[in-house]
């Protein structure tokens, strides 16, 4: 059996020399990509996608926030109609009983009315828990419309990656076009941002959302001339003689 | 009392979206609606089948919800029709092109269901249909 040979250990100088020339080595790519894209005309452009790098981790912020609590409110409210409906059928049961051990005394007694009462109550507050958890799902509106605006800036900052690939590859090197198929005409929004989502990386992005429209405002706070709230925009309208 | 036999059409590339909307109205009484994805769909429907009331969102693809106003606004067969925008456009800009493009009302979402009840019963009251 051959013994194992271990590669010769570095002592601390080699060591720190190889560290050093890798810490170089980087130091002139850097620079080098640096005038490249000075150079190119790529510096203002790429900057200007990354300046909006924090705008995406707002709003995909926002999609955590927005998606995050309206699962909770579902939960809360699935929690709350399950107890419910679980009190009905012991209710429901116990009045079968007593309808069947003496119905007479039942209607007398006003244990029927009583229960009838509770029945009316009961379902009343189900019915409008399942309207809050119908309303609950409009995040899939709001965040759908923020993501196709986080995925069409991936999309740009990979392009212009790219473009500045090709340009400064070097001479003899010959880049392979991957192959791609026409993306379908989207239906629908839904469709649409399934398609962009799958797409991402061919550049244009089949976002409906027109450009000059902002959709969802992710930070209410720091963004000057929105609404926050329905009655904002009442109090507008009003002031327009609406 | 809400006219029950009043026609609604609800405009959002959002199917989830036309679903709550039309769930809504017809827990306020209004069960006749009917749907379209984009604002070119609704041209569409609007020119071909009576309706009473518009129901649109803004960020939308083909045609936006603006350009559905402006083409309802311009078109003698339909300018009648109430349009209420309901949209997550919320600047300030946008809910004043609305109102001077001819709209009836407009609701940021997320937005509940008592917004959407008094916002379609007042323009109802407005345009003498309630």
């Amino acid at each position: 059996m051959q013994e194992e040979q271990s590669p010769p250990a570095l002592d601390a100088s080699a060591a720190s020399l190889v560290q050093g020339g890798v810490h170089n080595k980087l130091g002139l790519l850097t620079r080098q990509l640096h005038d490249a894209l000075r150079e190119l005309g790529y510096a203002d452009r790429l900057r200007s996608s990354a300046d909006k790098l924090p705008d995406a981790q707002n709003r995909l912020s926002y999609i955590a926030r927005l998606t995050g609590e309206a699962a909770e409110k579902v939960l809360t409210l699935v929690d709350d109609a399950k107890v419910r409906q679980t009190t009905i059928v012991s209710e429901t049961k116990r009045m079968r009983q007593s309808m069947i051990a003496d119905p007479v005394a039942a209607v007398a007694k006003g244990h029927i009315m009583n229960y009838l009462e509770e029945m009316e109550k009961s379902t009343e507050i189900v019915d409008q828990q399942l309207t809050d958890i119908m309303m609950a799902q409009d995040f899939h509106d709001l965040t759908g419309q923020v993501i196709a605006k986080v995925v069409s800036l991936a999309s740009n900052l990979e392009s212009q990656l790219v473009e500045l690939l090709l340009q400064t590859a070097p001479p003899g090197a010959v880049p392979v076009a991957p192959a791609t198929e026409p993306v379908p005409e989207a239906a629908n929004a839904e469709d649409a941002w399934a398609a962009a989502l799958a797409e991402g990386a061919s550049g244009e992005v089949a976002s409906p959302a027109h450009p000059e429209l902002s959709g969802p405002v992710v930070d209410p706070q720091g963004t000057p001339n929105v609404v926050s709230s329905q009655s904002e925009v009442d109090d507008l309208l009003a002031s327009l003689g609406f | 009392m809400a006219n029950t036999a009043l026609r609604f059409l609800i405009v959002d590339d959002f199917s989830t979206m036309r679903r709550i909307v039309r769930n809504l109205l017809k827990e306020s009484g209004f069960s006749e609606a009917d749907e379209a994805e984009d604002g070119v769909v609704a041209l569409q429907k609007l020119r071909s089948s009576k309706f009473d009331f518009v129901v649109t969102d803004i960020n939308m693809p083909n045609m936006n919800g603006f350009q559905l106003l402006a083409e309802v606004k311009s078109d003698e067969k339909l300018k009648h029709l109430p349009v209420l925008m309901v949209t997550a456009e919320a600047r300030k800009e946008d809910i004043v092109a609305a109102a001077q493009g001819g709209a009836a009302g407009y609701i940021v979402k997320p937005f509940t269901k008592a917004t959407l009840e008094e916002k379609v019963n007042l323009i109802l009251k407005k345009q003498g249909l309630a």
